[in-house]
């Protein structure tokens, strides 16, 4: 289990021995966005701009326009809150900078919402030149790092704080806008994105084991309360259908996708919706901007439109140890499971 | 490489600016007159510093990756640098009727994307000047002697960018960095020292490590001569003194407004004006 910061760190020392032309902006953050090791091998590729992120911005668009590449590295939150900066210096300009945003979501747990982010893909989905990456594990992300030390195009590399466990296997190619089933499954899909994508493939292997919320398993106390929790009684996976050995009884199989770059290719989106009549978007960040707005441009548009729902943070956040937020907001395995569950038990669209 | 020239050279030199900055503001006031939108204002306070930059200070170079560098911080005075580039033939004469046009490549406020002869786009102020340093500093990694300029307007160093910009290239000492603050002395809702006084201006820039000077910035050969003075080794930072609507020695062009835009009238004048001192340049 690694955090993609940390393979963010690695990747980086290691593709800046290959490419000269990577370079670092830093401000006051390199312990935290795992940029020090850079520093202390290319200490002349690395400028230390301080608590200052409008300049680092823009010392950074400086140093693309005569053809670097640089990582400006910060928190998603404090980085993208320079906006107006972002918008012109890297968007009108087009150049060819990486804002490395890490602490996506709420993982940042007790330092609550003045540190999470929570609205950065909605900024930077605004800007059409702008390409967003969130890797899921540590092969997309030495995967998306290559990717971005040779593109010369503006990204956003969105990265997480907490560690995840690996999702794709070794034959995984990632390719920019090409979402990823990792599950197929039947019935709904959920797509999801970085530290969200583990939670989501957990939530549908237990479901498609042996459904694993009508079994009584501990952890079902926490939810049995929540507005789902009829939804859960009425399951397709009741205790009759246990019996019966009927589908039912093998539990709800989602399918799964992980949406690791945007803008998401429209296609293939339609394609693996296709035969699905749910579709559930599972995103660590704000429910307006986001991933769900996203897809739900490309999903609500399909003739055969399909009942289209999102589970994502509807406030500012709060402070609070990381599991207890992410059990708060539903986003744990529990959550998303208990949601799909009660989704299955509205009439598709 | 430019040597010691004579002194009648020097003063022939300086002529030759002024006739090209009066030809820019020629243009520049066609191109707002036909656009029908623009700052005039803003443009005239900059005329002669820009002037003497195209004209007289920026290296081109083989290519645009290797000569020096300009960014116009304060985007909306977009209108005398695309003046320059008609008067010095970078630009096609027609295009001075395509001001903030749409298709248009002379942006409303500059953009790079839509014209390469713009360094770096600008418009919300307080962001040229980080661009600026990012440049020069690359250009020192890459082994380039070539200089970077950055013309910011007085009002525009209220931005709170500006000064990290400012503390950043002058803790690092960061070399082949010129920026030259139009000190016109006037905003958009009235004047920098009712607003928010920058005073004092020069204190504060050699505060932050800057070499500074100070001139007047309607005489070509103050400006020229403190460009050419500039700290080899570190940042430099020239505050013109301007005024807002600057035509000539004895003419301001709509009581130095910062966006008002010329009657008819107005407009005639200030070219009969203008063409007056142009035949007294000759």
């Amino acid at each position: 289990m690694t955090s993609t910061r940390d393979w963010f760190g690695t990747a980086l020392v290691e593709i800046a021995r290959e490419y000269d032309h990577i370079v670092v902006v830093n401000c006051d953050l390199a312990k935290a966005t795992r940029t020090l090791p850079f520093k202390e091998e290319f200490p002349d590729r690395f400028f230390e701009c301080g608590i200052a992120e409008a300049n680092a911005i823009g010392v950074a668009a400086g140093l693309a326009q005569e053809g670097f590449r640089p990582f400006v590295a910060s928190f998603g939150h404090f980085l993208t809150g320079k906006f107006l900066e972002i918008f012109q210096t890297v968007g009108l300009n087009d150049a060819g900078v990486v804002l490395v945003g890490t602490h996506a979501g709420l993982a940042i747990g007790r330092d609550g919402p003045t540190q999470m982010g929570l609205r950065d893909l909605a900024l930077m989905r605004t800007l059409p030149n702008v390409g967003v990456f969130q890797p899921a594990d540590g092969t997309e992300t030495w995967q998306m790092m290559a990717h971005l030390a040779t593109d010369r195009r503006p990204a956003y590399l969105r990265l997480c704080r907490q560690p995840l466990p690996e999702v794709h296997t070794d034959g995984y190619h990632f390719r920019p806008g090409i979402p990823h089933v990792l599950r197929a499954g039947a019935d709904v899909v959920v797509f999801a994105m970085g530290g969200t994508v583990p939670v989501a493939v957990e939530a549908a292997d237990r479901l498609a084991a042996h459904g694993a919320l009508a079994h009584g398993a501990p952890a079902n106390g926490s939810v049995a309360g929540g507005p789902v929790a009829g939804g859960l009684a009425a399951g397709g996976v009741s205790a009759a259908g246990v019996a019966a050995g009927g589908p039912a009884a093998r539990g709800i199989a989602p399918t799964v996708v992980n949406v690791s770059s945007l803008p998401v290719d429209r296609e293939t989106v339609e394609r693996i919706v296709a035969g699905h009549q749910r579709v559930l978007v599972v995103e660590d960040h704000y429910a307006v901007g986001g991933l769900a707005d996203e897809l739900g441009r490309i999903v609500l548009g399909l003739p055969d439109r399909p009942r289209f729902d999102v589970l994502a943070v509807p406030d500012y956040g709060q402070a609070g140890p990381p599991e207890d937020l992410y059990r708060r907001y539903r986003l744990d395995a529990e959550g998303i499971a208990a949601h799909v569950t009660a989704l299955l038990q509205d009439a598709p669209r | 490489m430019r040597g010691e020239p004579t002194v009648a050279a020097q003063r022939a030199d300086v002529a030759r600016i002024a006739r090209l900055a009066t030809r820019c503001r020629l243009v520049l006031l066609e191109m707002i007159h036909r656009a029908g939108s623009g700052h005039a204002g803003s443009s005239l306070s900059c005329a002669d510093i820009v002037s003497v930059l195209k004209f007289d200070q920026l290296d081109p170079g083989p290519d645009r990756s290797t000569g020096d560098v300009f960014v116009l911080s304060k985007g909306h005075a977009a209108p005398a640098w695309y003046a320059a580039l008609i008067v010095g033939g970078d630009l096609p004469a027609e295009e001075v009727g395509t001001l903030r046009a749409l298709d248009s490549r002379l942006q409303g406020h500059p953009d790079r994307t839509r014209l390469g002869l713009v360094d770096v786009s600008t418009g919300a102020l307080g962001q040229g000047l980080s661009v600026a340093v990012g440049r020069a500093l690359a250009r020192r990694l890459h082994g380039r002697n070539s200089t970077v300029y950055c013309l910011l307007g007085d009002g525009e160093c209220q931005e709170g960018q500006v000064w990290e910009a400012f503390l950043y290239a002058g803790a690092h000492r960061v070399p082949g960095l010129v920026a030259i603050i139009d000190h016109n002395g006037s905003q958009s809702d009235g004047a920098v020292a009712d607003i928010l006084p920058l005073c004092p201006l020069p204190e504060k820039l050699r505060a932050f490590g800057w070499h500074v000077a100070e001139v007047d910035g309607h005489d070509h050969g103050e400006v020229r001569d403190a460009l050419r003075r500039r700290d080899r080794d570190g940042p430099s930072v020239i505050i013109a003194h301007t005024r807002k609507g600057h035509l000539g020695p004895d003419r301001v062009l709509l009581n130095g407004s910062h966006s008002d835009l010329p009657s008819a009238a107005e407009y005639a004048a200030a070219v009969d004006y203008l063409e007056t001192l142009l035949e007294a340049h000759e």
